[in-house]
C-alpha cells in the first residue's frame, strides 16, 4: 500500500506558484529524499502534507487518508518536524513531550514509558529535566525528532533534520533516521545530497515547485560515484 | 476533553515559569492594598464623625449610607476599584497566548496535532482563565482579613458594622471573574491576530479603553444612542453584582461576549492556514 499519495498537488499564494501539480506516491516502509534547492517548494510541500495548510488544487493521501477530507485521521498516522523544532523554551524536555503525546492521545499510563523509549532513541535522556529554552542547537533539533516519533506514527515528515548541525551531530541523526527504516516510512528534506546518498532509497527532486525526477537510488545515480551531483545540477540547472 | 485540559496546563506552566504572572501578581495585590487601605481610612474617619452627631446614621445622607458597615463600606469599593485595574492587567496575561505560539514558530506544532482548531481555542483560553481567576483570588485576603480583625471597629461604632456580609462579597468576585473573562476573550482573539506580544497587549489594551469611553460618552448622547451606550457600558452591566444584587442578565450578557470573541478566534486561527 502506498503510504503517500500525491496527485497534481498546485499551491498558489498571492503572487507566486509554491508548487505546480506534483504527482508522486511512497510506499509503505521506504525511505524518501526531498530534494531541492532552497525555495523550490519542499517545506510548501510538506506543510500540505501534514495539514498545516490547504493545497490550492489536487489531492494528498496519507496512509489513505485526504489530508483535508479527514485531517483528524490523517494528523495521527504523522510524525512531523517543521523547519524550526517547535520547542516551547519554557517548558523543561520531559514537560514539552509529555504535552505533545497528551497531543497525540497516548494512552495516559503509557506517556512516561513513550516519553522515556523516544527520548533514549534520540539520545536526550540526559537532558529530560533541562529547559527548552537552553539547550544546544544539536539537542533541540533531537527534542524535536523524539517529539515526531510520539506514539511511533507510521509516517516521519522531517523538514531539513540536520540544518544547523556539526558534522558529528549530522552524522548522529542520520544513522538516526537510518534506525528507523522499517517501522516507518520517513520523507526528509535536505539540500544536501551527501545525506540522501547514505541512507535513502528513493529520492524526489523538485525544481521550481515541479518534479523534475521520482525514481529510486540505483536509477538517478546510474551506478556512477557523483550520479546523484550531476543529476541534480543537471536537472536544476534553469 | 484530555487535550483540552493539557492545552490548558501547558498554559499555566508557561504564565508560571516566566516573569508574566508574577508581574501581574504583584502589581494587582500592591494596587488593591492602596485602594483597601484608602477605603478603611475613609469608613473609619466616617465612623468618627458619625460618632460625634447626636443622631448618629440616622442624620447621614442616603449616599453616604454604605458607610456603615464594613462590607459595603470597604469591600465592596475596593473590588470596583479592581475592575478597573483588571482592565490593564488582563492584556498583558491574554496577549501571549497566541502571539507567542507564531512567533516561537510552535504553532505549527499544535496545528499538524491530531486535534481541533476548537480544542486548541478553548483549551487556551481555559488556561488564561484559571490565571486570571488566580489573580483575583489574591483579593479573598482582604475579607478574609476584616473577618478576622474586623471586630476591633466596634470600639469605633456602636453599629454592628464588624461581621461582613459573604454573599455580598461573593457576589463581588463572581462580577471581578465575569468581567475579567470578558477581557481575555477580547485579549485572546486579539492576540491571534498578530506575531507580536507587545502589539496585542497595546491594542487590546485600546480596545479597553474603548469601552471605558462608552462610559463617559453615554450620558452626552442623544437617545436611542444613549440607551445602546448604557446597556454596553460594563460598569452599568456591574452594578448590581457590586452592590451585592444577584442578576442573571449581565451574565447573559458577558456570556454572550465572551461566546462571539471565542468564535472570532477560532475563525481567526482557521483563516491562518490559508495564507
Amino acid at each position: 500500500m502506498a503510504m503517500i499519495e500525491v496527485e497534481g498537488l498546485t499551491k498558489r499564494y498571492r503572487d507566486r506558484t509554491a508548487i505546480d501539480g506534483l504527482t508522486f506516491s511512497v510506499r509503505e516502509g521506504a525511505i524518501v529524499g526531498f530534494l531541492g534547492p532552497n525555495g523550490a517548494g519542499k517545506s510548501t510541500t510538506m506543510k500540505i502534507l501534514t495539514g498545516f495548510m490547504p493545497a490550492t488544487q489536487g489531492k494528498a493521501k496519507v496512509a489513505g487518508f485526504d489530508v483535508f477530507e479527514q485531517p483528524l485521521e490523517a494528523k495521527r498516522q504523522i510524525g512531523y518536524l517543521p523547519e524550526t523544532p517547535p520547542l516551547y523554551p519554557e517548558l523543561t524536555v520531559r514537560g514539552f513531550l509529555e504535552f505533545v503525546a497528551e497531543l497525540k492521545a497516548v494512552p495516559r499510563r503509557e506517556v512516561r514509558r513513550e516519553v522515556e523509549r523516544v527520548a533514549a532513541a534520540t539520545g536526550v535522556t540526559s537532558e529530560l529535566d533541562r529547559l527548552n529554552g537552553t539547550l544546544s542547537k544539536g539537542y533541540r533539533q533531537r527534542v524535536g525528532i523524539s517529539q515526531a516519533l510520539l506514539g511511533g506514527p507510521k509516517l516521519l515528515i522531517l523538514d531539513e533534520p540536520t540544518e544547523g548541525l556539526d558534522p558529528r551531530q549530522r552524522n548522529e541523526v542520520l544513522q538516526l533516521v537510518k534506525g528507523l527504516a522499517g517501522k516507518h516510512t520517513v520523507v526528509l528534506s535536505t539540500h544536501i545530497l551527501a545525506e540522501v546518498k547514505a541512507i535513502c532509497e528513493q529520492v524526489l527532486i523538485i525544481h521550481r515547485g515541479t518534479l523534475v525526477a521520482n525514481d529510486t537510488m540505483a536509477a538517478i545515480t546510474g551506478g556512477r560515484e557523483n550520479g546523484l551531483e550531476e543529476k541534480f545540477i543537471q536537472l536544476t540547472a534553469n | 476533553m484530555r487535550t483540552i485540559l493539557a492545552i490548558a496546563k501547558k498554559e499555566l506552566t508557561i504564565f508560571l515559569t516566566t516573569p508574566w504572572a508574577w508581574i501581574v501578581f504583584t502589581f494587582f495585590s500592591f494596587v488593591a492594598s492602596t485602594f483597601f487601605m484608602n477605603a478603611l481610612t475613609d469608613f473609619r474617619r466616617a465612623h468618627a464623625d458619625v460618632a460625634q452627631l447626636s443622631g448618629g446614621w440616622s442624620q447621614v445622607e442616603p449616599e453616604f449610607q454604605f458607610l456603615r458597615n464594613l462590607t459595603d463600606g470597604v469591600v465592596m469599593p475596593t473590588f470596583s476599584a479592581m475592575l478597573m485595574v483588571l482592565m490593564f492587567l488582563v492584556p498583558v496575561l491574554s496577549a501571549r497566548l497566541f502571539a507567542d505560539e507564531r512567533r516561537q514558530k510552535t504553532f505549527e506544532l499544535l496545528m499538524t496535532s491530531p486535534i481541533s482548531t476548537t480544542q486548541i481555542v478553548v483549551g487556551k483560553y481555559l488556561g488564561g482563565l484559571l490565571l486570571v481567576s488566580l489573580t483575583i483570588a489574591l483579593l479573598l485576603v482582604y475579607p478574609l482579613v476584616l473577618t478576622a480583625y474586623g471586630s476591633s471597629f466596634s470600639a469605633v461604632t456602636s453599629e454592628k458594622t464588624s461581621t461582613l456580609e459573604w454573599p455580598t462579597v461573593l457576589l463581588g468576585f463572581l462580577g471581578l471573574l465575569v468581567w475579567g473573562a470578558a477581557l481575555l476573550a477580547i485579549g485572546t482573539f486579539i492576540s491571534s491576530l498578530t506575531e507580536s506580544v507587545i502589539v496585542a497587549i497595546v491594542v487590546t489594551f485600546c480596545v479597553s479603553l474603548l469601552l471605558l469611553l462608552v462610559r463617559i460618552l453615554a450620558p452626552g448622547a442623544g437617545e436611542p444612542l444613549r440607551s445602546v451606550l448604557e446597556y454596553a457600558s460594563f460598569e452599568a452591566q456591574l452594578r448590581n453584582f457590586m452592590r451585592g444584587v444577584f442578576d442573571p442578565r449581565p451574565l447573559v450578557f458577558f456570556a454572550s461576549l465572551i461566546a462571539a470573541f471565542l468564535v472570532a478566534t477560532h475563525r481567526s486561527v482557521e483563516s491562518r492556514r490559508w495564507v
